[in-house]
C-alpha cells in the first residue's frame, strides 16, 4: 500500500467485529513495524500483546478511552529500570525522550496494520498502575499507551482538521487560527 | 448468561466508572459527558447479555451509540444532541405506570 494512502486513510477503529486476529500478523506489526521506528540508543520499549478476551475484559475495565472490544490489546511499555541502568543519573532524562520513541512505534505498528487490512485505536486513558496489576508487570515496566487491533467494523469519517498550522521561518503569534 | 457471569460484568462495569472518575480529573472536560454516555451503553449491553433489558433501553443505546463521539468531536453539536437524547428517555419514562 501506498504511504500516503495509509496516513490519510487510517482511522481510529473503535468498533471491531469478533473475528480473530492471528497471533503471527501480531507479532509482525511490531517487530517488522514497531521496532524499526526511529527511537534512542537505550531501547526502553516493552510490548505486551493481550488477545485474551478475559484479560482483556479487565483491560477494558480499567481503559477509559479503550471503546469496543477488539482482538487484542498491544500494551507498549518502557523499561524504567533498564532506563536507570543506562542512563545513570540522566535516566529521567533518557526516559522522557522514550516516550517519543513509544509514540513514534505506536504510529508505525498502525500504518502498518492498516495496510494489512486492520483496524487499530491508540489509547492513552487507562489507568497505568491498574493495567500494571492486572498483567502481573513489575514496577519498572510502565505502561505508556495502548493499542487496541482487530477487524474493523465500522469506519469513521475522519475529524475536522485544523490546515492552518503551519509557519515558515518564523511564528506568527497574531494569526487568527 | 450465569449469575456470575452477571456479577462479573457488574463488577467490570463498577471499575471502569471509578477508574473514569479518577482518570477526568485531568482529562478534558467534555470526557465527562462521553464516559457517563459510554457507561450507559455498557450498562444496557450488560442488562441485554442478561434477559434484562427492554425494547425501551434498546432504542435508548441505539441513539447513544449512533451520536455519542459527538459529544468529544463536535461541541456545537454536543448540547442538541444531549438535550434531544434527554427528551427522547423522557418521553419513554412519562408512558411507564
Amino acid at each position: 500500500m501506498d504511504l500516503w494512502t495509509a496516513i490519510k486513510n487510517r482511522r481510529s477503529i473503535r468498533n471491531f467485529t469478533s473475528d480473530q486476529v492471528e497471533e503471527g500478523i501480531l507479532k509482525q506489526l511490531i517487530l517488522e513495524a514497531g521496532i524499526w521506528a526511529p527511537m534512542g540508543n537505550p531501547q526502553l520499549w516493552r510490548f505486551i500483546i493481550v488477545n485474551n478476551l478475559k484479560i482483556i475484559n479487565k483491560i477494558r475495565s480499567v481503559s477509559p478511552g479503550l471503546i469496543g472490544i477488539p482482538s487484542a490489546v498491544i500494551v507498549i511499555c518502557q523499561d524504567l529500570g533498564y532506563a536507570l541502568k543506562q542512563g545513570g543519573e540522566i535516566g529521567e532524562n533518557i526516559k522522557n525522550v522514550s516516550l517519543m520513541d513509544t509514540a513514534m512505534a505506536a504510529q508505525n505498528i498502525m500504518l502498518a496494520a492498516y495496510a494489512s487490512g486492520l483496524g487499530t485505536c491508540p489509547v492513552g486513558s487507562f489507568n497505568p498502575e491498574a493495567i500494571q496489576k492486572i498483567l502481573d508487570l513489575p514496577e519498572h515496566i510502565s505502561p505508556q499507551l495502548l493499542i487496541t487491533v482487530g477487524i474493523p467494523g465500522k469506519i469513521p469519517t475522519a475529524p475536522k482538521r485544523n490546515l492552518d498550522v503551519i509557519w515558515f521561518n518564523s511564528y506568527d503569534d497574531k494569526r487568527d487560527i | 448468561m450465569t449469575n456470575e457471569t452477571f456479577k462479573k460484568q457488574m463488577l467490570e462495569l463498577v471499575c471502569f466508572m471509578v477508574t473514569s472518575a479518577r482518570g477526568l480529573l485531568h482529562e478534558p472536560k467534555n470526557y465527562g459527558p462521553f464516559r457517563l454516555l459510554d457507561t450507559a451503553s455498557r450498562l444496557i449491553d450488560i442488562l441485554s447479555d442478561n434477559q434484562y433489558s427492554s425494547p425501551e433501553l434498546e432504542k435508548i443505546k441505539e441513539r447513544i451509540e449512533s451520536g455519542k463521539f459527538i459529544v468529544v468531536e463536535d461541541e456545537s453539536q454536543a448540547t442538541s444532541f444531549l438535550n434531544d437524547l434527554v427528551l427522547y428517555i423522557v418521553e419513554l419514562l412519562k408512558d411507564q405506570d
